[in-house]
């Protein structure tokens, strides 16, 4: 198609989408809502037809926490928090009605008061400050946001100041935290008389180490919260610091983050103009001796346990050369990553209501996110050693303008807006690593320490996407039972190609309150019954880089030219001119049910969603593409699924409150297609990819995929040979019998013939559900979440049941017993991941006070990550069962020890 | 007040949205667009001649013609009896890769087709460069563009060399965007005839000067290169010409002609008179075999082709010796190392070596020493090195197997890579090191002139002898048999040792933990299956018997 006509197609769509909703019949009501929430760009109220979950105040976990994201950890059905396995300050990784797109743009937008972020954005927030989530699952809510809702949304509110609320409050919380579980390895006796007995090398320096415990130290935490809040009639504010103080689990593991939100809000001329101003930042530090997690953990676990945990003479740390794929623990320990990230992000709106039926309002946020990191890698674990230092920065301008008609007529109720939003963003950065120091002692700070700074080793990066689009939203309600909404949204992004930067993405829902119906009204426990449906396209293009569609050159390396060299300029990857957007369809619909005075309430929802022109790195042939990754819009995949939220009052009395609430998620990813057509070519993936393979001593290459993407499988399942069993090789050990699955005669560990698909590693039911029990002041929440129906590959116990690892690396206190020595992968240890997870137990008090300058004060005590029910013989099975990535369903010697928490919480009003 | 309204919000929307795609255009700063990288003569050569030197070595898997894992190198010679990566306990399994390359089970070691994706990214940036160099030449009429030219398809023609002895059957295409009837497989011999056309047109245009010597022409596709390599293709003739490798039938050598500079000779007689245009041109084997793989070797009049290494300026990489030596040995070298791959018991025996004999006694060939590390090893002060737990690090040749798990010499089994002298500045680990990696040099052309002589009824002894004196070895009846032996002696680690064995019908036999394969005595396995993605595009067909 050319461009002219997409043009002239866009344009018409844009006219259809303005005019859309000014077609549809108007009557005349006057009937004002009560429970308003903000969902989108407007406040709207019961018409809400879509997927909408609303968490308040009361909803969120009743834990201290120090992240944004715990606070409803469990909380929405079909939402899944991973959290985070390697250290203080990582970032969780989100689903929402789980992986839709292969490429990335999985996570969900995050939008805190208006601005437009990402997960890294909550760092900014504290906890304390959120006064409610709004969780918008289906197309229909999501396409307000166009492209950046595809994964769904999160809006976070933060707390408001009004004349009401008044005063000031502070939050503490004190928290130590320790390691309750290892991996239970050889300790140092019986390593030597195993060595000995097998008549193996035995390096033995005469220690009894456990190497696991000595890397490892008490966490403790401190978080402070203080707010002040105030205002008039027509105007408010609140002003809040927060202080956060960690100290991790593993030696040099700490975290403090000082985040601070201010917002104002002024109303003038009668009321017809409000002004909201508000700013939120955060400056946070992050220090931690783990460069490589893997690396920290293998070699904790398996580093030789006679040695000392002191230096040598030398000053050095003692090498065990037989161990090469590992260092000595101590020496990781001297390795030094820090991070500092600031946040700063404000915004202003002002929006004007110019007649009783129309209104105007301008948004405009300004953020500013800067990410720097240094490292440093001695010469004990890094040969000649290396310091990195580098810096990310990301400015983000986004404007929007929108025009609003809001008129009720009779039983009527309509509502139409039209939007105009631009986005520039400005992404720079530069790293900088120098290697050959001389001395470890200077540290992470000095780069010229290194006498070497290689040309690959300096980089720098500008880059300025851009996106625009304009919505038409018309919503009609009448007689307090019908409710149609209907959305048109045009997005464009700079990163697809020439032709391809606009989509047309629209969307409609539908719901009916049928307990509003006249012959409804005699059925007196039944307060509220609501059927929803909604059907929507939504564009992504998460994930992708600026310039992917371009052929524009790049330094590529250095060649000899003459008698000295010269840096040349390349691609180093292919490039797809024909870059377009994602298509997301999804069909949702739902019903709500509140009875019994609302001691009883319950949803359901069903949903199915087919994603489209596939962004992803498809595997393409060489030649006639140059490199075998393209990133193109072929393939296909569905996702569908069952969500049901319960609640129940049990009790409600002034003594005595008890709720329960649970919710269930089921759901079903399937990949379609990997073939299609791609300009002139057609392009036929293998169906068979690997995406998660093992690492280790003898791990490297070959056949050691453990986990796949295969058409017609959902993503990420386990495609292994068959283990018959042990078999004994005849001296004294046994090694994993392989079922020749094809009767061919011949074990084939390939791709092919003797691999089978024996499960998925992505839950198929996720649960979470909460009780909380209120006794007069006294009140106990706890929250059990879980997970079924996947699988989790033991790559951990395969490396260190391997007693042919002997003498480099340790092993595992059963693996005499068992005397394994095979380490081929196959399904022998692939285990059930089910597992149900006490999250936390919170015990509270709210201090009876009498006429003080106190008005509330509460004492809460907290443990966290109780007990976990499971059969899953390795560390946790809370591994990586939601990200589609390399550690995909395996744990793999880089799982995080396991770590009991109990923190301490002061909330005092004044 | 709606009518306004409406017609005023189409109109906006319409505005917008023109004014937009101008807002949406990318218009990078941190890279160029071809237009604006290419405006000048010397652009031209840095941006699309000079560039495509990068890819010559490498600097991750299967990049590179050398100096990497899982690449070219290694599928020339670790399917070998020259060379093996024994299991060594937890270490060097890795899924069984190495086990499948050495025991010829190519389509269950994976990645094999990483080495074609590499090969044929070359082919395909030559096709590109010569397309800019074109329009290039197009835009600035003045610009005489020819060497570029013949230089950028002399490279070309080199990598489909390498991809032919590999593949057997390849695309042959000059466009930098093939489609897929473009790329069907073509014969063997079309392939063969194709690179022969190839690099007899571009010869004459090509700079007669050393790659391998410091200048202009430093690391480049000179003239002698492209004889190098039309000596290489008329010496496996017969292989390169046989389209049904799995027939047992050889087409004759000294049927097939070529015109060298006016002379018309057969395939044997023209590896004889590349040799001597060699020699003409300044070409000579150095007085000291280790001249050629010195730190500092872009001194050598041997060396013809190499992949320049300089630690402080270019990222490709040497693992050959990194990954061969033992942990301690590296370690008292102030160096990393990955105890891996080591020599066969046949290429102990290729030096004159059998068990229990020590390795200075006279029988055994001069160069064994300056090839492998064997027995007891020392540090650069001459001290002993020992392993961790104070015992001598003693390399245990004939306790080589392909897996040596569990066994007292699980670490020390086999004889381990020498041959390059040792750079104490490397960095990497040991993989950055200073000495130029030896792709090409004239003792090959040499004993390349004596298997001529040989299978052109001739006496060869004359330069076979001549390798052998150079490094003071006792003269030898020359035939084939020794002359492959000799190859092994003078070659070894530098990756010919495939092209020699299935020139010499050997590549297929059993040998030492190598049992034939079913049905491998007919020969396919001397060619690798071909990726399946590739096949799948193009519907060509697989190569026989993968």
């Amino acid at each position: 198609m050319s461009r002219t006509i997409i043009k002239r197609w866009c344009r018409i769509a844009a006219c259809i989408a303005a005019l859309l909703p000014l077609a549809l019949p108007i009557h005349a009501a006057n009937e004002e809502a009560d429970s308003v929430i903000s969902v989108g760009y407007t406040n709207t109220n019961n018409a809400v037809s879509g997927s909408v979950e609303h968490v308040g105040q009361d909803q969120m976990n009743r834990k201290q926490s120090s992240n944004a994201l715990d606070a409803i950890n469990g909380r929405v059905a079909g939402m899944t928090v991973q959290r985070p396995s390697n250290g203080l300050a990582a970032m969780n990784a989100v689903r929402v009605r789980g992986t839709t797109s292969l490429t990335g743009g999985n996570d969900p937008l995050i939008i805190v008061d208006g601005v437009f972020g990402d997960l890294t954005t909550l760092s900014a927030i504290y906890p304390a400050d959120i006064e409610s989530f709004t969780v918008l699952k289906d197309a229909s809510e999501t396409a307000q946001y166009g492209s950046r809702g595809a994964s769904g949304v999160i809006e976070v509110t933060t707390k408001r100041g009004t004349s009401s609320t008044a005063g000031m409050s502070y939050n503490g919380t004190f928290g130590v935290s320790r390691v309750a579980k290892n991996i239970n390895m050889l300790d140092a006796d019986a390593y030597r008389q195993l060595l000995t007995q097998q008549s193996l090398m035995l390096v033995d320096h005469g220690y009894n180490t456990n190497w696991q415990r000595e890397i490892q130290q008490t966490g403790f935490q401190q978080d402070h919260h203080i707010a002040f809040t105030g205002g008039k009639a027509n105007a408010g504010y609140r002003v809040a610091l927060g202080y956060m103080n960690h100290r991790g689990v593993i030696l040099h593991e700490s975290m403090n983050n000082f985040t601070s939100n201010m917002s104002m809000h002024q109303t003038m001329f009668n009321d017809r103009v409000k002004v909201e101003v508000g700013m939120f930042g955060n400056v946070q530090h992050s220090t931690t001796s783990i460069y490589d997690v893997q690396k920290t953990f293998y070699s904790a676990a398996s580093w030789n346990p006679t040695f000392s945990t002191e230096r040598n003479a030398a000053g050095g740390w003692d090498g065990f050369t037989y161990a090469n794929q590992i260092n000595h623990p101590m020496a990781l320990m001297d390795s030094r990553t820090r991070n500092k990230t600031t946040h700063l992000s404000t915004h202003g709106k002002i929006s004007a209501q110019i007649t009783t039926d129309w209104s105007l309002s301008g948004f405009l946020a300004f953020s500013h996110n800067e990410a720097e990191a240094s490292q440093f890698l001695p010469t004990s674990i890094w040969a000649h050693g290396q310091v990195y230092k580098g810096s990310n920065k990301t400015e983000s301008l986004v404007g929007n303008i929108m025009l609003a008609w809001d008129k009720s007529m009779a039983s009527h109720h309509v509502k139409i807006m039209a939007l105009a939003e631009a986005q520039r963003d400005d992404l720079t950065g530069f790293g900088v690593t120098t290697t050959n120091l001389s001395t470890d002692a200077l540290g992470i700070d000095v780069l010229q320490a290194g006498a070497l700074t290689v040309w690959d080793g300096t980089k720098s990066f500008h880059k300025t996407p851009t996106m625009a689009a304009f919505m038409s939203r018309g919503s009609w309600e009448w007689n307090d039972r019908y409710s149609l909404t209907i959305t048109a949204r045009i997005d464009g992004s700079s990163k697809f190609g020439k032709n391809h930067k606009w989509g047309f993405f629209p969307s409609a829902s539908a719901a009916w309150t049928v307990s509003n119906e006249n012959f409804m009204r005699d059925i007196q426990w039944l307060e509220t019954m609501k059927l929803r449906v909604g059907v929507g396209m939504a564009g992504n293009q998460g994930g992708i880089d600026s310039y992917m569609s371009l052929n524009a050159l790049q330094p590529v390396g250095i060649v000899p030219v003459g008698q000295g060299a010269a840096v040349s300029l390349g691609l180093p990857l292919n490039i797809n001119p024909d870059l377009k957007w994602e298509v997301k369809c999804t069909f949702n619909t739902g019903i709500d049910i509140v009875v019994l005075n609302s001691r009883l309430f319950g949803s359901i929802d069903f949903y199915t969603s087919k994603t489209t022109d596939m962004l992803y790195l498809y595997n393409v042939p060489v030649p006639p593409f140059h490199y075998n990754k393209l990133l193109a819009n072929i393939g296909s995949m569905s996702n569908n699924g069952l969500e049901i939220s319960m609640g129940a009052t049990l009790v409600n009395t002034r003594d005595i409150d008890l709720n329960i609430n649970a919710n269930v998620a089921w759901q079903r990813n399937k990949l379609l297609s990997l073939s299609g057509e791609y300009g002139d070519y057609y392009l036929e993936a293998p169906s068979i990819v690997d995406i998660g393979n093992l690492n280790g001593a003898g791990f490297h290459g070959g056949n050691n995929h453990i986990v796949y993407q295969i058409v017609g499988q959902p993503l990420g399942v386990f495609y292994l040979p068959h283990c018959t069993g042990l078999v004994d090789d005849g001296n004294g050990g046994y090694v994993y019998g392989i079922a020749d699955l094809d009767n061919d005669g011949n074990i084939y560990l390939a791709n092919g013939a003797d691999r089978q698909v024996c499960g998925q590693a992505v839950p198929k039911v996720l649960v979470g559900s909460n009780f909380s029990l209120r006794y007069r002041n006294c009140d106990l929440a706890i929250q059990i979440n879980g997970a079924f129906g996947h699988k989790i590959y033991n790559g951990t116990a395969l490396t260190y049941m391997n007693m042919n690892s002997l003498p480099g690396y340790n092993v595992m206190a059963d693996a005499p017993a068992m005397a394994i020595k095979d380490q081929i992968a196959t399904d022998y240890w692939l285990e059930p991941g089910d597992y149900v997870n006490i999250d936390y137990i919170t015990f509270g008090w709210n201090v009876p006070l009498k006429k003080s300058a106190i008005e509330r004060l509460r004492l809460s005590l907290t443990l966290e990550n109780l007990a976990t029910i499971t059969s899953y013989s390795g560390l946790t099975p809370m591994i990586n069962s939601t990200n589609v990535s390399s550690t995909l369903g395996i744990d793999d010697k880089n799982t995080y020890p396991v770590t009991r928490d109990v923190t301490l919480g002061v909330s005092v009003y004044f | 007040m709606n009518k306004i309204y409406i017609s005023f919000l189409a109109a906006l929307a319409i505005m917008l949205l023109g004014s937009c795609n101008d807002f949406l255009e990318e218009d990078p700063t941190d890279r160029l667009t071809v237009d604006k990288a290419i405006t000048s003569r010397s652009e031209l050569f840095l941006n699309c001649v000079a560039n495509l030197y990068r890819d010559v070595g490498g600097s991750s898997n299967a990049q590179g013609l050398q100096g990497t894992s899982h690449g070219l190198y290694d599928l020339n010679t670790f399917d070998t009896d020259e060379a093996m990566v024994p299991t060594r306990g937890a270490d060097w399994y890795d899924g069984g890769y190495w086990q499948a390359l050495y025991t010829h089970d190519f389509s269950q070691a994976d990645g094999t087709g990483d080495v074609w994706n590499y090969l044929f990214r070359q082919v395909l940036a030559c096709n590109v460069s010569l397309k800019r160099i074109a329009d290039f030449a197009a835009t600035h009429p003045g610009e005489n563009v020819d060497e570029y030219i013949a230089e950028v398809r002399g490279l070309r023609a080199m990598y489909m060399f390498y991809a032919m002895d590999l593949y057997g059957r390849l695309p042959i295409f000059d466009s930098p965007t093939p489609s897929a009837s473009q790329l069907a497989l073509q014969p063997r011999s079309k392939v063969y005839q194709y690179i022969i056309d190839e690099l007899l047109a571009i010869e004459p245009q090509l700079s007669i000067k050393s790659s391998c010597l410091p200048g202009e022409y430093y690391g480049r596709f000179t003239k002698p290169v492209a004889l190098f390599l039309l000596a290489k293709l008329a010496l496996n003739v017969e292989v390169y010409n046989d389209d049904d490798w799995t027939d047992d039938l050889r087409p004759n050598g000294s049927q097939f002609f070529f015109t060298l500079y006016g002379n018309k000779l057969n395939a044997w007689e023209a590896v004889v008179y590349i040799c001597d245009y060699l020699s003409n041109l300044g070409f000579r084997m150095e007085d000291d075999f280790s001249t050629n793989f010195a730190v500092h070797n872009e001194v050598s009049r041997e060396n013809i082709f190499v992949i320049p290494m300089d630690k402080l300026l270019y990222d490709s990489q040497f693992v050959n010796l990194f990954r061969s030596r033992h942990y301690n040995h590296a370690a008292a070298l102030g160096l990393n190392g990955e105890n891996g791959p080591c020599a066969t018991r046949e290429a102990l025996m290729a030096f004159g070596l059998f068990e229990g004999q020590a390795i200075d006694a006279e029988d055994v060939d001069p160069r064994f020493a300056l090839t492998y590390y064997c027995g007891q090893v020392y540090d650069l002060n001459g001290n002993i090195i020992t392993l961790d737990d104070g015992t001598p690090l003693v390399y245990e040749p004939w306790k080589v197997a392909l897996d040596v798990s569990g066994t007292p010499w699980e670490k020390t089994a086999g004889a381990r890579m020498r041959k390059y002298e040792i750079d104490p500045t490397a960095t990497m680990d040991g993989r950055h090191s200073d000495n130029d990696i030896v792709l090409m040099r004239m003792a090959d052309v040499v004993l390349m002139k004596a298997e001529a002589l040989l299978r052109n009824g001739d006496d060869g002894s004359e330069p076979f002898n001549e390798v052998r004196e150079r490094v003071s070895a006792k003269p030898m009846e020359c035939t084939l048999a020794t002359v492959l032996d000799e190859r092994q002696r003078e070659l070894a680690w530098e990756g010919w040792r495939r092209n020699d064995l299935i020139r010499f019908g050997l590549f297929t036999r059993a040998y030492s933990d190598r049992p034939q394969l079913p049905g491998e005595s007919n020969g396919y396995t001397t060619v690798f299956p071909i990726p399946g993605e590739f096949l799948n595009f193009t519907r060509c067909s697989q190569n026989p018997g993968w």
